[in-house]
Order: C-alpha cells, then structure tokens, then sequence
C-alpha cells in the first residue's frame, strides 16, 4: 500500500443551484519521501486535492489514505491533530504572522508540536540564520518564503504540501526555494508536494501528477529526477 | 450615484449584513436609549398633565387656618386669569373596622380634583361614599358594606359646636382613584398613630356645615393649554399666585373681623339678653320677697290678733273663772257655813240625840224607874192583895204604895216632862234637819249654777280654744308655707345667681375666646405643595438628569465602534477603491457607497431605536415607577425634538466616522489603493527592552503582548468600551449605594433622636414642663429635648435658599439629638455661643464659607447678619443652628415649640403605641417619628433605584454591543492570521485563547480603568442628579465594585463565547485564498 492513496475522491462544491465538481473521480498514490509535482491549468483541481490532503478541506466521497489512515473518516479534533503534526503547510503567499519575527513565526508552530525541530536549526537550515529577528515587513518575498517553509518543515510533518510557492516570487528566488523544498525532502526524506501552474519545473519531481477538469489526466514518474539548479525555464 | 454603485452598496450590505447589523444596532441604541431615556421624563410629565387635566386637578390651592368662605371665593373669581375657583372639604376620620383604625382623608366629591372611579359607583347620596382600593384591602369590606365615619365636632361662626358630617354612616358604593394621591403617601394626621392610611370621597349634600370650607381649589385661565411642571406653567400659576398673594392679607383680616365681629355680637346681644333676665329676675325675686314680707306681716297681725283673744279669753276665763271660783267659794264657804252648822246642828242633834238619848235614858230610867215602881207597885199592890199580910206590912206596903204612888206620880210627871222634852227635842232637831236639809238644798242648788256655770265656761272655754287654736295653726300653716316660700326664694335666687354667673363666665370665656381669635394664615400652594405630585416631578427630574449623562456615553462608545467598524470596512475594501478610482469615478462617487452603507445602518438603527425607545423605555422606566405611583398607563409620544437630535447625533458620529476613514482612504492614489495595504507591521514593543521581564514571558505571552500593541486602536476602544460598561455599572451601583446612604446618613449619623413632637402653639412654660414629664415618665422615652424650630431664608449676594432654624434650649444638649460634623475636619464640633452652624449642601449653593457673614430673614422679613462658625454635614433638607441666645439677641424671646426624644429600640407596634400616645396629649399638635420619616425617605429613594437598574442594563447592553463588535473586527482584520494558525493545527481552544488572552488582558486593563472612571462618572452623575434639598455623599459600596466587575465579566464571557464559536467557523480556504 502507498504512503499517500487517493481513491475515487469526488469534490463538489453547491454554489446556488449549480454544483461544480471540482474533483470528480481522482485517483492517485505517492509513495513515502517522493517529491510530487502537481501540474495542471488554473480550475485543475490541484489546489483542492491539496486542501483535502492537508485536512483543511473534506471531500464529498472517496478515501484518502495517508500513512495507513483514511483522513476522511477523521473526527474534527483528529483531523487538527492531523494537520498539527502530520502536515506543513507552504502557501504563495507566504501567511506569515505579521506581528512575529522570523523566529517566532517557526515558533509559533513548534510551540505545539510534539516532534518538533529546532527553531533556530530549521531556520539556519533554510538560511536565514543572520535575519531570524527580523519582521516578516523586513524581509523580502523569498525569505519570507523561506520562514514559512522554516515553520512548514519545523514540525517534522510527514507530508509537506507547498502551494504555488513560487508564485509571487522572481525566477531566481521561485528557484533558490524550490531548492530548498527538494533539498529538504532528500535530505529528511519527507513526502513533499508542489502544485505549480509551472510545467517546467516536472522534471525536479520524483512523481508528476497532471491534472485537467478535476481529474488526474496522467501521472508519470521520473526515474532520474533533475536537480533544480540544472532546469531553466 | 451610479446605478451599479448603488447594486454594490446592496450587495455590501448583504454580504457583510453583521457589520450593517452591529452598525445599525449602535444606531439603534444610541438612538433608541437617548430618545427613550430623554422622553422618559417628558412622558411621564405628559401622562400626569393629562392625568391632571382629565381629573380637572386644581392650579392653585389655598388653605386658610380658619376655614374659607364664599367671600374669599368671590375675591378669588375677581383675580385675573382665575378661572374657576371651588370651594370644598376635607377632614381627617377616624373609621374603627372590627379591631383596625383607618385614619382617612374624607373628601368631597368636586367638579375639581375629580377621581376617577374604578368600581361601582361615584357617591350620589348623602348615605354613600366611594374608598380607594387599598381602603378595601385594609378593612376586608366590599362595595355595598357600610362604615361609620367618625369626625371630631366643627365649630361654625356662631361658635356652635356641630357635627360635621349629617350622616356618619355610610355605604361603600365605589373604588376610586384620586389625583391628588399618586403617591402611597397619603400624609399627616393628628388622630390615631398620626398617619393617614386612606381617603374616602363623601357626597357633598353629607357636610353639616357647608358655609365653611376647608380648601379652595383655583383652575387657572389657559392653564390647560400648559404643560404642567413646565416653565411656562409655572410662570403662570406663580403670577396668578402673586396676585392672590396680594389679596392674602386683606381676605385674612376679613375673615377675622368677621369672625371678631360675629362673635363680638354675639357676646353683645349675649350681655344684653343677659341683664334683661338679670332684670327679670330681679324683679321676680322682689316680687316674691314683696309677697313674702306681707305674708309675713299677716302672719304677725294674725298671732297678735290670736294672743290677744287668748289674752282676752284667757282673761275674761279668768274672770268666770274667778267668779266661779269665788262662786265656789261661796258655795264651799256655804257649805263650810252649812257644814258647821252642819256641825252645829249636829253637834245640836248630837247634843239634842245626847240630850235626847239621856231624856231617853232618863225616860228609860224614869221609864225602868216607873216599871220599877209599878212593879214594885205592882208588888206593893199585889203584895197588899195578899190578905193574908200583915198589916204592918200592909201599912208599909200602903205606905211604900203611896210613896210609890207619889214617886209614880212624880215619875209620870218626869215622864211627862221627859216624853216632851224628847219631843221639843225632836221638834228641834227635825227643824234642824230641816233647817239643814234646806241649807244644803240652797248650796246644791248654788253648786249645780256654778257647776252648770262652769261647765259652760269650759265649753265656752273649749270653744274659744280651739278657735284660737285653728287660728294659731292657721299662722303655723303660713308660717310653714312661708318658710317653704322663703326657702324656694332663696334657692331660685342661688340658682339665679349661678345661672347668671355661668352666664357671665361664658361671657368672658366668649370673651376670651374673641381675644383668642388668631389672625387666620392663608396657604396658597401650587400642584408641588401635593406630595405626590411634587414627588413624581422631582422623580421626572432625576431621570432627566441622568438621561442627560448616560446617552452622551452611549455616542461616544457609538461613534468610536462605528469608527472601527467602517475604517475596518474601507480598508478591505480598498482595492475596490482603487479599481473604481482608476476607473474614474470621484471621490464623493466613491465614499457614497459608504456613507449610504452607514446612513442606512444609522437611520434603520436610529429610527428603529427610536420606536423602540421612545416606546420601551418609558414604559420599562414606568413599570418601576408604577409600583410607587398610582396613575394611568404611561403615555408614550413620538418626541420630534429627541428623534431629530438623537437621529442627528448618531448620524454625525457614525456618518462622521465613516465618511472620515473613506476619504482618508481616498486621498491615495488608484495605485497605491490597488496594492493591497501592507498588513501591519509587526514592531518590538517597549516590554522586549526589558529582558528581565520579556524572558519570563512564555512565548504565547509575548504573541499576546505584541498583539496588543499592534492593534492600538482597537486596544484602545476594547478598553474603553470595558472601561465604558464598567463605569457604567458602576455608576449605577455607586448611585444607588450613594442614595441608600442618605437615610442613614440623615436619620442615625446625623440626626439622633428618634422621635420629633411639634407642640401646639401658646402652651405656657408649666404645661410644656407638664407634657415633659408625662414623656419621660413613659419607659419607652429615655430622654427629652426642647428645641424651637422655625423657617428663614438664607440670602447671600442674589442667591437665596430657605432653610429651617433649630434652637436647642440648651446649647450643650444638642450633641445628644443632633450630631454636628464639621465636613472640613470631619470632627464633631460644638454650637457656638455667638455663630450659626450651617449644614453643607446650602452653605455649596449660596456659595459661602465657614467664618463668613451670610443674611438671614425670618418670616417677618428681618434681615439679620450672622457669622458661620462652622459648615456641618448634612443630607436632606437644610438646617441652621443657632444658639439661644444667639437667636434672642436676633429675634423674638425663645419659646420651646419642638421636643425631640430619644426612645429605646421599639418595634413598630410598640411605636404605634406609643404615638397614639404622645398624639394624645393634649400639648402635641403633631408627631414625627424618625422611622416613619426614614420609611417615606426610603420610598422615595426606591424610585431612583429603579434607575439604577436600568442603568445596569443598558450599560451591560452596550457592553455587549461594544466587544462583539470589537470581537467582530478583531476577527475580521486577523482573519488570516487565524486561518494560518488553524491551518498550523492549532486546537480550537488554542484557536480561542490566541484570541481571548488579548481579550482577558484588555478586559482586566478596562475594568481597572473602570474603576477609576466610575469612581468619576458617580461623582459626575451625582452632581448632575443632586437636587437642592439633597446632598449626596458619594458612596460606593466595595461590593458594588465586585458586582460591577462580575457583570462586566460576565459580558466579556458571554462575547467570549460567541467569539469562540465565530472563531470555530473561520474557513481557512477562504480566508488563505490569494489576495484578490
């Protein structure tokens, strides 16, 4: 059995009297430490499969198996818990807390996990080791990006769900952080995945899943995955 | 405006309908709570002005201490603008029901003052009356049951003592309600326990003497048209006052000549009648001693005439009976005469028997002699026969015979001489007898006259007697009949005397009492001098005077939300700003959308609070002050004035606000706005300068801490929204606490006695002395204090303030009755000799100082100067004490007219006892007992509480309002940061305590604050709410402190809760979705 499975997942949405499928029948499996690439035009289906897998979203049928657990079946405190410790989270726009320091923003996540990871480690990881009391205002779009995958991987989760993290950001930075995500994912063998509108960067991936009207069109796996530094686009 | 804008505007309004709401809803009680509070007091002075004008309730009262006649009515109806002027009766009764004694205000039934019936019917007859609701209660009658009214005896002018009522007895035949008793308080009495527990309404037929009235009541020309208890109004009634002062004195001498007159002329015609019986009497008892002199000299001739018949009778008895006597002495002297010769011819007899009995013998001796010789003789003879004898013998024997025969013959001749003798003898002493036997015949015969005589003298005698006697007994008759006369005489002439001088005592006494006829005072009082009344306008007041604080809170916590609330608003929505600005739309295009968004919210809310308030809130207020109050539902009005400026404030506040964050938004450019606002920036606080302090922190700790300086205003308004509530509460709590001290304050801190006896007026020294000791005698009375009381006005500069003067008699005593603070040193201190002592709150209002000179005037109008030893505290009413000899070297002599007691602790039946007592006493013309006056303070101390309830409620309402409104922008502006922390997997209570630790922080900062701004805001309120008469010591009772903090806490828990529930629902895709 793979590590992530998503059976037969249907996602609808009611807005008025009209129901939008946004997922409808997906199926896919990640095995354990893979980086995923999520690929697919804006209305896909990635970012809801990624909410679903995160457990800030429930499906409308199907089951999403992570790690030997349906997610679905999960109670409302189970599911918290869930994405307490088995999830980090890395968003396009970063969603730091303001009012915190670099530091404190990985804090602020470390403060309720169990198997947490050194704040200043994980910050020195990322590099920002010079600029950890700094306001997030004081930093620049890519260091922000890196305190929120700081306080993403602080935790120690097992899967790491990134979300267009590059978007908001210029090509070398987009690149300086993907990076990071796949050195990450070596080197503490985390599952991690990425959605991104960016075909270009497929080849970075263990695993590509294209997406296209709500449904997984194709998934393809790269034997040789290529190191970010070495793909241009 | 565009049409599409206007579609936007909708559509915003029902996208974010909980901000309209929360904007709407500070509208609503902005609006609702200044409209309602500020018409409360309106309200209730229309609802007893139409009260009052339904029930034809009086302008002008004017009370006369000798009664009013239709005179004074007719001068009362001459005073311009005097519309109508009634004249009519009341009196206090005694109604005993089984066990219970109902003192009761009897009042007639009027075209004034008319109650309004509830029950039955209005009484018709003579034989009916009408009772309030409680009398039923009290006495367990019903309507139809009848009760015996018991009035002390009126007096009319001709000082007649007349029953005042014509028929005692009467029959319930309705409940009424009277205007002129909206208050339980029902007043004063000198009967029973001195309370009045009821009234009654009687028929007017039913008064005995109708030519005296009690009261008149005056309805004023146009007054109808006023408003009562408004300025207007009352300039009115005081003008119309003035001018029936004006005639005041004249009517009040009128009514005393009349009275002097009357009472004069009656003593006159008294006098006159007096001495014309007097003369009568005279006459009579002249007449009758007259008759009873000639009577007696009747009498006198009567007994002379008698004695001297008897003297004559007697005399002329005398006279016959002398005669008889001397008749009788003849008589007996014949007789004597008779009886010694009598004697004589007895002795004669006797001799001539003797003579006689020795003839006799001597016969007999002749006659023995002779038969002695014839025997012998005889012998001789036949001795010679015998022839035989010798004749010797027969010589001797012839011899002897012839001897014999001469001796014989001598013897026959002796015997012949003898036998005549006897004879002559027998002659003689039948001559004798007869002789005798004719004497005595004479003198029987003579006897028999004299006898006869004498016999016809006594019958003449007996006769005559008894004449005399019956005429005697005549004279006794009239003698007796004459002492009965005289003695009647004399006792008439008493009873005369008496009489007359009952008479001429009852002269003097009418004399007196003319001398005594006091100068009648005229009363003239407007609707205040009703305690109901003026209670009810003073509570009108209060309320009005905190409806002119409260509300202004209320707008300022209003308009700060408001502000929050829109700023946070415009700035969501600036890229749309942006967009529409770059689109070419101006400004005003632009803000209109918010300022359309905010002026429905305002009018919606406002108009909405406005029906709810000028509704709600006068009938919440008065369904607190219906318990104290017997009058008709509230009227509730649409107030224009309070809807308009109520609406204009909200509307300028929240308006204001929103139109302020709009085009301060607006003065960037559609670049700027389009880029989304950097989210705030984090910033080091003041505290991480302190590591000692920061270190210790926990890291949430520190999140909390910047937070809260992060979001300033809003810190600020969550501060002071709390600080808001909890001065609110607090306030309301210090006010009631403030208002419950005052009776203790006044009645046991202040004033130490327990009971006050006013005394009637001219007692003399002996009987004031007299009445002590029957009070101190009681056990119940520990002690006794004289003190006079009378009224001045204080007057400094233009200010004037009337206060009530207490003499102690004996300036040392009273420390015992009255506790004398000084209010700067807080020390009790001691009556002057040479100062006055001037309690606090009049000495604040005529701004004058201890040491300083004030005026006082008396009633006379005497301006005095005095010095102010000291300024004491005090609490209700205002007080100047002055010594005796202070007061004499001003005014008058001292004359003790007030005694105050102190008792031991009695409960209230033992008081009633003891009242009934004191009122008893023939001195006491009124009692107060310390007690009963804290009771009616208390009452009205009640109402205000009432308030304070309210206050309460409202400031916990706003309270509310104001934190899930804050709760609602906090929420909203750190919508993100929530959703992130979610996502981050933070529980739903660590979701809250993120949330609710800044919360609990700014909450425990505002309660502090709080405390302090309620400790102002009391201060504030109570000087704004103080009336003249009252001073409030500004309490607040640690406990109110407690609750206030509890209440607040309590709302604070109760947001905290929704928010918790908000805070659950917070959708983090939505809320993590990328900036539009």
């Amino acid at each position: 059995m793979s590590y992530i499975e998503f059976k037969n997942v249907v996602k609808e949405y009611k807005m008025g009297e009209i129901i939008i499928k946004a997922l409808d029948n997906t199926n896919f499996k990640i095995e354990k430490g893979e980086l995923v690439v999520i690929v697919g035009p804006s209305g896909a289906g990635k970012t809801t499969t990624l909410n679903i897998l995160g457990g800030m979203d429930n499906a409308t049928s199907g089951e999403i198996i992570v790690d030997g657990k349906n997610i679905e079946k999960l109670k409302n405190r189970e599911l918290i818990k869930y994405r307490r410790e088995d999830v980090g989270f890395v968003f396009q726009f970063y969603n730091l807390v303001q009012n915190l320091t670099a530091k404190e923003n990985v804090e602020l996540a470390t403060e309720i996990c169990k198997n947490s990871l050194d704040p200043e480690e994980v910050i020195e990881k990322v590099g920002l080791a010079d600029r950890k009391d700094n306001f997030p205002s004081q930093l620049s779009g890519g260091e922000q990006q890196r305190v929120a995958i700081a306080r993403a991987i602080a935790k120690n989760p097992k899967l790491l769900l990134c979300d267009e993290p590059t978007g908001a950001l210029d090509y070398k930075t987009g690149k300086q952080i993907l990076k990071l995500l796949q050195d990450t994912a070596r080197k503490e063998n985390m599952t991690v995945l990425i959605i991104t509108h960016n075909g270009a960067i497929a080849p970075m991936a263990d695993k590509v899943i294209n997406f296209k009207n709500g449904t997984v069109q194709k998934v393809e796996i790269n034997e040789k995955p290529m190191k970010v530094e070495d793909i241009e686009w | 405006m565009k049409k599409a804008l206007l579609k936007d505007t909708f559509k915003e309004i029902k996208k974010t309908y909980k901000r309209f709401i929360s904007i709407l809803l500070m509208a609503f009680l902005g609006v609702g709570f200044f409209a309602g509070i500020r018409a409360t007091s309106p309200d209730m002075v229309d609802t007893i002005d139409k009260y009052f004008k339904d029930q034809n309730v009086y302008d002008i009262q004017v009370l006369s201490t000798l009664g009013l006649k239709d005179s004074d009515i007719e001068a009362l109806k001459k005073i311009e603008n005097v519309e109508e002027v009634y004249g009519t009766y009341s009196q206090d009764a005694e109604i005993n029901i089984e066990n219970t004694q109902i003192i009761s205000k009897v009042l007639c039934l009027e075209e004034v003052n008319k109650p309004v019936l509830i029950e039955g019917k209005l009484p018709e007859n003579i034989d009916e009356c009408a009772v309030e609701e409680n009398f039923l209660k009290l006495t367990n009658k019903q309507i139809g049951d009848t009760i015996e009214i018991q009035i002390e005896n009126t007096t009319n002018d001709d000082g007649e003592e007349k029953e005042y009522l014509k028929q005692k007895t009467v029959k319930i035949v309705g409940t009424v309600r009277s205007p002129l008793y909206i208050s339980s308080e029902r007043g004063s009495s000198n009967l029973g326990a001195g309370k009045i527990n009821a009234y009654i309404y009687i028929s007017k037929e039913n008064i005995n003497v109708p030519e005296i009235y009690t009261e008149i009541y005056i309805k004023v020309k146009d007054s109808n048209n006023l408003t009562t208890s408004t300025a207007k109004y009352e300039d009115l009634i005081e003008s119309v006052s003035d001018d029936i002062e004006s005639i005041k004195a004249e009517r009040e001498n009128a009514r005393y000549t009349e009275l002097v007159d009357n009472a004069t002329k009656k003593v006159t015609d008294a006098e006159q009648e007096l001495e014309k019986e007097k003369q009568d009497a005279q006459t009579k008892i002249s007449e009758a001693e007259q008759e009873i002199a000639d009577a007696k000299n009747e009498i006198t001739k009567a007994e002379q005439e008698i004695s001297t018949n008897k003297e004559k009778a007697d005399k002329e008895f005398a006279n016959a009976e002398s005669q008889i006597k001397t008749a009788k002495n003849e008589i007996y002297k014949n007789e004597e005469t008779l009886n010694s010769k009598k004697q004589e011819v007895q002795n004669k007899l006797k001799q001539a028997e003797e003579q006689k009995a020795k003839l006799q013998s001597s016969l007999n001796e002749t006659n023995s002699g002779l038969q002695q010789v014839e025997t012998q003789y005889n012998k001789v003879v036949e001795s010679l026969k015998n022839e035989n004898l010798p004749e010797e013998q027969k010589q001797t024997l012839e011899k002897t015979k012839t001897t014999l025969e001469a001796k014989k013959q001598e013897l026959q001749k002796v015997k012949q001489e003898l036998d005549n003798g006897i004879k002559q003898i027998d002659e003689q002493t039948k001559q004798a007898n007869q002789e005798l036997t004719n004497a005595q015949n004479q003198i029987t015969a003579a006897k028999q006259e004299v006898e006869k005589n004498e016999a016809s003298l006594a019958q003449n005698k007996k006769t005559t007697y008894a004449q005399i006697n019956s005429a005697q007994k005549e004279v006794e008759d009239a003698k007796a009949e004459l002492q009965t006369g005289e003695e009647e005489l004399a006792k008439n002439k008493q009873e005369f005397e008496e009489k007359i001088s009952e008479a001429e005592e009852k002269l003097i006494d009418a004399k007196n009492k003319i001398a005594d006829i006091e100068n009648p005072k005229w009363y003239i009082l407007d609707r205040t001098g009703n305690t109901g009344y003026s209670g009810f306008i003073q509570d009108t007041e209060s309320i009005e005077n905190i409806g002119a604080v409260f509300p202004i809170v209320f707008f300022v916590i209003a308009t700060l939300i408001s502000l929050t609330s829109m700023t946070r608003m415009v700035e969501e929505q600036r890229q749309q700003i942006g967009t529409l600005k770059a689109l070419g739309y101006n400004k005003l295009q632009i803000a209109s959308k918010y300022i359309i968004y905010a002026t429905l919210a305002c009018i919606i809310g406002g108009t909405l609070g406005m029906c709810v308030g000028f509704v709600l809130l006068p009938k919440v207020i008065w369904m607190m002050y219906e318990m104290l109050y017997t009058m008709p539902e509230i009227i509730t009005n649409f107030n224009f004035t309070y809807a308009t400026t109520g609406l204009l404030a909200a509307s300028i506040c929240i308006i204001g606000a929103t139109a302020y964050t709009a085009f301060k938004d607006l003065k960037y450019t559609p670049a700027q706005l389009i880029r989304p606002k950097a989210p705030k920036k984090g910033k080091r606080v003041l505290l991480e300068r302190v590591p000692f302090i920061w270190k210790r922190l926990s890291f949430t700790r520190k999140v909390t801490v910047r937070n809260l300086f992060r979001y300033k205003k809003r810190f600020l308004m969550t501060i002071i929204g709390i600080a808001g509530c909890t001065s609110l509460i607090i306030a309301g709590f210090g006010l009631r606490d403030t208002i419950r001290s005052i009776i203790p304050n006044q009645y046991s801190k202040v004033f130490d006695y327990d009971m006050q006896v006013g005394l009637k007026d001219g007692l003399n020294d002996e009987q004031i002395q007299n009445l002590i000791t029957k009070l101190k005698d009681k056990e119940e009375i520990t002690d006794v204090f004289e003190v006079y009381m009378t009224s001045a006005t204080l007057v400094n500069n233009e200010n004037s303030e009337d206060v009530q003067i207490i003499v102690p008699k004996d300036s040392n005593e009273l420390q015992n009755i009255i506790n004398l603070y000084d209010v700067e040193t807080e020390e009790k201190v001691a009556l002057s000799e040479n100062e006055i002592c001037l309690t606090d709150k009049v000495a604040e209002l005529l701004n004058v100082k201890q040491g300083d000179t004030i005026i006082l005037r008396d009633s006379d109008e005497n301006e005095k100067s005095v010095k102010i030893a000291n300024i004491v505290e005090n609490y209700i009413s205002h007080y100047v004490y002055m010594s005796k000899n202070l007061y004499e070297s001003l005014y008058d002599k001292y004359e003790t007219n007030v005694l105050f007691t102190k008792n031991i602790d009695l409960n209230e039946e033992q008081e009633n006892e003891l009242s009934k007592f004191v009122i008893g006493q023939s001195e006491v013309g009124s009692i107060t007992l310390q007690s009963t006056a804290m009771g009616i303070m208390d009452e009205t101390m009640n109402s205000l509480n009432y308030v304070v309830v309210i206050l309460i409620v409202s400031a916990g309402l706003l309270a509310f309002v104001v934190l899930y409104n804050l709760s609602n922008v906090n929420i909203s502006e750190r919508i993100r940061e929530l959703a992130t922390i979610k996502v981050l997997g933070f529980y739903d209570n660590e979701v809250y305590s993120y949330i609710s630790r800044e919360t609990v922080l700014l909450t425990l900062i505002g309660i502090l604050l709080g405390i302090f701004g309620g400790y102002f805001l009391t201060n504030f309120i109570m000087s704004t709410c103080e009336t003249d008469m009252l001073r409030f010591s500004k309490v607040i009772e640690p406990l109110s402190y407690v609750y206030s903090i509890g209440i607040t806490i309590i709302f604070t828990l109760i947001v905290n809760i929704v928010t918790y529930f908000a805070l659950k629902k917070i959708n983090m895709i939505e809320s993590l979705k990328s900036v539009e």
